[in-house]
C-alpha cells in the first residue's frame, strides 16, 4: 500500500461490488414502494372516504410510511453505498471487510422494514421524523455503525495522503448520524424525557437530518461528480471549505420551526441558523458556477443533468430555509404545505436526484457496460424532474396561498382547507409521474445487477462445462 | 464519458482535482452581516434564554405588565404563610393555641375586638403576665415576635388571623400598623394586659 | 483540512454546541419544571389526563393525527383593556368621572349607553389608577388582558401554547401541520364525547363539507337487533344499523375533550372569563360534574373498557 504501486482501479471497483449492491437495490425497491404509499396518502386528501374501513392506509399511517421509506429506506443507504465508493476511490484504497459492510447493509434494510411494518400496524413513535419503534431503531443503528466503522478504517488506510473536499464530507456525515440518532432515540424512546423537551430534541434531530447530514452526504457526491463529468477543476477547495464548515455550523441549529411552544430563545436562535443558511447556499451556487463556466460536457439527461439539477434544487431549498427565518414569512408558512413541498425539493430534488447520477455512474463500473441504457436514464431524469418540480414548487406555492388565508380570521377553516385543494392536486400528478420514475430506476438498477449476476452465471457455467469435457474426453 | 468502462476495467479513470483558488470577498462580508443581523434579531426578540419568556413576550418584565394586579388591601394568603411559619409553632396552625405555650388566637376577644389599636401592639413589643382568653386564665409570656416585619406584613399577618378559622373582623391596614408603631418608637419593654386596658380600643 | 482529526474536531465542535442548546438546555430549563399555579388561584397545572384519556393520546399517536393536526396556538400580541363591571348608583357623578379619563367616550347621558370596554391601555400597571379612579366614584372596573392572534381569533385558545402545557403528554404531539384545525383546545369548543364519536365515524355529518376521512374503522356496524346497544350511535342515513364505538374510539374521543390549555399563566397571562374556570385538562365528563371523584357504584354501572 505505498503510493509507488498503486492498487488498480479494477480492484478497488471490485470490493466495493458485494456492498454497493445490497445498498442500491434495497435502496431502489424502498424507493419505489414509498412513491406507492405516498400517492396512497396523497389520494386521501381528494377522496377522504377512500380506505376508510382500512386503518394501515389511513393518511396518519401511509404518510409516515412512506417517508421512513424514502429517508432511511431510500436516501441513507444510498447515500452510504456512494459514501463509501467514494471513500475507496478517492482513498486509492480497496474497501475494508466489505462481507461486514454488506452485513450492515442488510441489517439496515431489516430495520427498515421492521419499522416500515411497525408503522403501518400502529407502532408508530409519534415523533416526526423518527417514526420507527425503539425496536427498529436499535436494528438501524446497529447497522449503521457497522458501515461507518468500516467506512472509517477503508479511509486511515487509504494510500493517497492528500484530502479531496468530498472527503470531508462523507467523513464528518458518518460521524454526525450516530451522535444525533442515538441521542433522540435514547432520549425520546428509552428514556422519554418530559414534554416539550421531546419536542425540542425531535426537532433538533430533524434539522441535523434534513439540513446537515442529508446536504453533507449529497454534497460529497456533488463535488465529486460535477467537475468529474464536466471535465472541469472544482472551483475550488477552500469554496468547498466554506461551504462545508458555514453548513455544519448553521444547519445544525435550524430544527426548531418559529411558532414552537418553547422558550422564545429557542425558535430565535433557530431563525438566526435559517437565516445564516443563506451563506452555505450562495457558497454552493458558486461552486457550481466557477466549476461549470466553461465546460463543453454534454448534459442530455446522463448523470451531469441530475448533478446539476440537484445542486441547483438544494441552493433553492436552502434559500427557501433561510427566507422563513423572517418572522413576517414564517408566520404564513408555518403549519402549512410550504414545510412539506420545501422537504421534497430536499429529498427529491437535491438528494434523490444526486444519488440518481451517482449510482449511474457507480454501477456500470460494477456490473459491466451496458449494464444501465441510457435512454432509460434519460427517461427517468425527465419523469423525475418534472415529477420533483410538480410535486415540490405546488406545495411551495400552494403552502403560501393557504399560509395567507391561514393568518386572516375572516376566512373560515374549511374554505382553507379546500382552496389548498387545487395545488395539492397538481402536487399529486407530481408525485404519480415520481412514482413511474422510481419505477423505472427499480427496473435500471434491477437491470443492471441482472446483467452482471447473468454474466456471471454464464461465465461459472462455461467454466464448469470447460473443466468437464476433458474429463469427458479421458474417460 | 462516451466510452464507459468494462467491468472492473483495468482503464484507470482521473478523480477531479480541486483549484485553490480562494472565498471571494463577498460572500464573506454576506456572512458577516447575516451573523450581525441573526445577533440583532435574537437580541430583539430571544428573551435571553429566560426559560419563562414566550413569544410575543420579550423579557419576563413585559410579560409581567400584563400580570393581574395585586388585591387591594391587606393579603390573608401571604399572611398565612407568615403565620404558618412564625406563631404557628405555639399557637397552633389551628389557632387553638397550646397548654402552657400560647392561648388560642379564633374566638379570642382580643383578636376580634372591634378597634386594633391593642391587638397590633402585642406582637410588636410582646406581652407578659396573667391574661384571660376565652373565659380562661394564663400566665405566660410573648416575646416580640412582630417587631421584624414591615407595617404591610404584618397587616396580612394581623389580618390572616382576624379572618380564620372562623374568626370574622375587619383587616387591618399597614397605616394602622405604621400609626402604632410610630406611637411605639423606643420601646422595647413588653406591654401587660393592665397597661393596655387603659388604651383606647 | 488536512486528516481526519480536524474534520471530526470541526464536527464535534459545531454539533456539541447545538447540542447543548437543543438537547441540554430543554432538559434543563423544561424537563423538571414542576406544576405551577394558575395565576390567581392555587390550581395546580396541568393536572395529569384521566386513564381513558390516556389511552386515547395512545390511539391520537397510532393513528398518526399529528400529520394533520397541530396543538400549538399561537399569539401574536396582546391588549389590555378598562372594563366596567359595575357602574355604581350615582350616575352622574359616575358618567362625569368617565368621562374626564377618556375623551373618546363622549358625552353617554345615561349608565346604561356606556360601553362596556371603557377604554384601551398599554399594560396593567397603567390601568390600576384608572380603576382606582373609578372605584373613587362607587363604580367598578377591572383591566382585561387577552391575547391576540389569527389562532386566537380562529377560537383555537384562549392564549397562546407554553411547555407547561406538555408537561404529561408523552410523546408529545405538537405537530407543524394544519390541514385540519389546531386541537390543543378542542376540549373547550367540542367538549361533547358523542360530537367526537359521531365526527369520527363520519365528518361530514357533523361539518358540512369536511375534508377529513371517515374513521371508520374504530366503530363496529351491526344490525339493529331486538335490545339495541346503549353506546350506539343513530345515523339518519343508516336505517336498520347501529353504529357501536370501539374502545380505540371511545379512549380517543376522550383523549379530545380533555385537550384544553385554559390556565392563566405566568409566562402566558391573560384575564379568566369570570368565573375562574376550572383549569384542568380534565375532560369535563358528560352527565356528571367532573371534579368529584367516582364512587365504587358509579364505576360499577360504566362498560368494563372506560374505567
Amino acid at each position: 500500500m505505498t503510493a509507488t504501486s498503486p492498487i488498480p482501479q479494477q480492484h478497488i471497483d471490485c470490493s466495493c461490488r458485494l456492498p454497493l449492491f445490497a445498498l442500491f437495490g434495497g435502496a431502489a425497491v424502498w424507493l419505489a414502494l414509498s412513491s406507492v404509499f405516498g400517492l396512497v396518502a396523497s389520494l386521501k386528501f381528494h377522496a377522504p372516504a377512500m380506505f376508510a374501513n382500512c386503518a394501515c392506509l389511513s393518511y396518519g399511517r401511509a404518510f409516515p410510511a412512506s417517508q421512513l421509506l424514502l429517508v432511511y429506506g431510500f436516501c441513507i443507504p444510498a447515500g452510504l453505498g456512494v459514501g463509501l465508493w467514494l471513500l475507496a476511490r478517492l482513498g486509492r484504497v480497496e474497501l475494508a471487510k466489505p462481507f461486514l459492510i454488506t452485513l450492515g447493509a442488510k441489517l439496515w434494510h431489516l430495520g427498515v422494514l421492521t419499522g416500515f411494518i411497525a408503522i403501518l400496524a400502529g407502532e408508530n413513535t409519534g415523533h416526526e421524523w423518527l417514526e420507527m419503534p425503539r425496536y427498529a431503531s436499535v436494528i438501524l443503528f446497529l447497522g449503521f455503525l457497522l458501515m461507518a466503522v468500516w467506512a472509517f478504517v477503508t479511509h486511515t488506510r487509504r494510500s493517497e495522503p492528500a484530502l479531496y473536499p468530498s472527503q470531508w464530507f462523507i467523513l464528518a456525515a458518518l460521524f454526525w448520524f450516530p451522535w444525533i440518532f442515538s441521542s433522540a432515540t435514547l432520549l425520546l424512546q428509552c428514556f422519554p424525557v418530559r414534554g416539550m423537551t421531546q419536542a425540542a430534541v425531535a426537532w433538533w434531530f430533524a434539522g441535523n437530518l434534513l439540513n446537515v447530514w442529508l446536504p453533507l452526504v449529497g454534497l460529497a457526491a456533488t463535488f465529486y461528480f460535477l467537475p468529474k463529468l464536466a471535465e472541469r477543476p472544482l472551483q475550488s477547495h477552500y469554496l468547498a471549505l466554506f461551504v462545508f464548515l458555514t453548513l455544519i455550523v448553521a444547519g445544525t441549529s435550524t430544527g426548531i420551526p418559529a411558532g414552537a411552544a418553547l422558550p422564545a430563545w429557542m425558535p430565535a436562535l433557530s431563525g438566526g441558523a435559517k437565516l445564516l443558511m443563506l451563506v452555505p447556499a450562495l457558497a454552493l451556487a458558486a461552486v457550481v458556477v466557477l466549476t461549470l463556466r466553461g465546460s463543453t460536457a454534454p448534459c442530455g439527461g446522463g448523470p451531469l443533468c441530475f448533478t446539476k439539477f440537484g445542486a441547483w434544487s438544494l441552493v433553492i431549498a436552502t434559500v427557501l430555509l433561510a427566507l422563513t427565518a423572517c418572522p413576517a414569512i414564517s408566520r404564513v408558512t408555518d403549519f402549512t404545505w410550504f414545510s412539506h413541498g420545501r422537504n421534497a425539493l430536499v429529498l427529491y430534488g437535491f438528494f434523490a436526484m444526486t444519488m440518481f447520477a451517482a449510482m449511474y455512474f457507480i454501477l456500470p463500473r460494477l456490473a459491466g457496460e451496458g449494464s444501465v441504457c441510457p435512454h432509460r436514464v434519460r427517461a427517468q431524469f425527465w419523469l423525475s424532474m418534472l415529477g420533483t418540480l410538480l410535486f415540490a414548487f405546488s406545495l411551495v406555492i400552494g403552502g403560501v396561498l393557504q399560509g395567507l388565508k391561514l393568518v386572516n380570521p375572516a376566512i373560515p377553516f374549511l374554505d382553507v382547507a379546500k382552496s389548498s385543494l387545487m395545488p395539492f392536486r397538481i402536487s399529486t400528478l407530481g408525485e404519480a409521474l415520481l412514482l413511474v420514475g422510481n419505477l423505472l430506476f427499480l427496473f435500471n438498477v434491477g437491470f443492471a445487477l441482472a446483467t452482471y449476476y447473468r454474466a456471471r452465471c454464464r461465465r461459472v457455467f462455461t467454466d464448469a462445462t470447460a473443466t468437464l469435457e476433458p474429463a469427458g474426453v479421458k474417460s | 464519458m462516451n466510452a464507459e468502462p468494462k467491468t472492473c476495467s483495468a482503464t484507470t479513470e482521473a478523480d477531479p482535482v480541486s483549484e485553490t483558488t480562494t472565498v471571494p470577498m463577498w460572500l464573506i462580508t454576506l456572512a458577516l452581516v447575516l451573523l450581525f443581523l441573526g445577533a440583532w434579531v435574537f437580541d430583539l426578540r430571544g428573551g435571553w434564554f429566560e426559560p419563562k419568556v414566550y413569544g410575543p413576550y420579550t423579557s419576563v418584565a413585559d410579560a409581567g405588565r400584563f400580570q393581574p394586579p395585586p388585591p387591594d388591601g391587606p393579603d390573608v394568603k401571604r399572611g398565612k404563610v407568615l403565620f404558618e411559619q412564625n406563631c404557628a409553632l405555639c399557637h397552633g396552625n389551628d389557632g387553638m393555641g397550646k397548654p402552657n405555650q400560647a392561648p388560642p388566637l379564633a374566638g379570642s376577644e382580643w383578636v376580634l375586638a372591634t378597634g386594633v389599636n391593642r391587638l397590633i401592639r402585642i406582637p410588636l413589643v410582646g406581652l407578659n403576665g396573667p391574661i384571660k382568653v376565652n373565659g380562661q386564665d394564663w400566665n405566660l409570656q410573648m416575646a416580640a415576635m412582630g417587631a421584624q416585619y414591615s407595617d404591610d406584613q404584618l397587616s396580612d399577618l394581623l389580618s390572616y388571623i382576624r379572618s380564620a378559622w372562623g374568626n370574622k373582623a375587619s383587616p387591618v391596614t399597614p397605616e394602622q400598623v405604621k400609626k402604632v408603631r410610630d406611637d411605639l418608637k423606643g420601646r422595647s419593654q413588653a406591654y401587660t394586659v393592665d397597661e393596655l386596658m387603659k388604651l383606647p380600643e | 483540512m488536512k486528516s481526519a482529526a480536524t474534520i471530526f474536531l470541526a464536527a464535534f465542535l459545531a454539533l456539541s454546541a447545538s447540542w447543548a442548546a437543543f438537547v441540554l438546555a430543554p432538559q434543563l430549563q423544561l424537563g423538571r419544571e414542576p406544576q405551577a399555579k394558575a395565576t390567581g388561584t392555587d390550581n395546580l397545572y396541568p393536572v395529569a389526563r384521566p386513564g381513558l384519556a390516556k389511552q386515547g393520546a395512545e390511539v391520537y399517536r397510532s393513528l398518526g393525527c399529528v400529520y394533520c393536526h397541530s396543538q400549538q396556538v399561537g399569539q401574536e400580541g396582546v391588549k389590555c383593556e378598562v372594563i366596567l363591571t359595575e357602574a355604581g348608583t350615582n350616575a352622574s357623578v359616575t358618567l362625569a368621572a368617565l368621562a374626564k379619563l377618556n375623551t373618546e367616550l363622549g358625552q353617554p347621558q345615561t349608565l346604561a349607553a356606556l360601553p362596556k370596554v371603557l377604554m384601551p391601555v398599554a399594560d396593567v400597571p397603567t390601568a390600576v389608577p384608572i380603576i382606582k379612579a373609578i372605584a373613587a366614584v362607587g363604580a367598578k372596573a377591572e383591566a382585561r388582558v387577552t391575547p391576540v392572534g389569527a389562532d386566537i381569533s380562529r377560537g383555537w385558545g384562549l392564549r397562546r401554547s407554553v411547555a407547561q402545557d406538555y408537561a404529561y403528554d408523552s410523546p408529545v404531539q405538537p405537530g407543524t401541520r394544519r390541514f385540519g384545525p389546531d386541537l390543543a383546545n378542542v376540549g373547550l369548543t367540542k367538549p361533547d364525547v358523542n360530537w367526537h364519536l359521531r365526527h369520527l365515524y363520519a365528518p361530514a355529518t357533523e361539518i358540512k363539507g369536511s375534508t377529513m376521512p371517515p374513521y371508520r374503522f374504530l366503530f363496529e356496524k351491526h344490525k339493529r337487533g331486538a335490545k339495541p346497544s346503549p353506546d350506539a350511535l343513530q345515523f339518519a342515513d343508516e336505517p336498520g344499523f347501529e353504529i357501536v364505538p370501539t374502545d380505540d374510539a371511545r379512549a380517543l374521543a376522550a383523549y379530545l375533550v380533555s385537550l384544553r390549555a385554559d390556565a392563566p399563566l405566568v409566562e402566558a397571562p391573560f384575564t379568566a372569563p369570570t368565573p375562574a374556570a376550572p383549569s384542568t385538562n380534565a375532560p369535563v365528563a358528560t352527565n356528571r360534574v367532573a371534579s368529584l371523584p367516582y364512587t365504587a357504584s358509579e364505576l360499577l354501572k360504566l362498560p368494563e373498557s372506560s374505567k
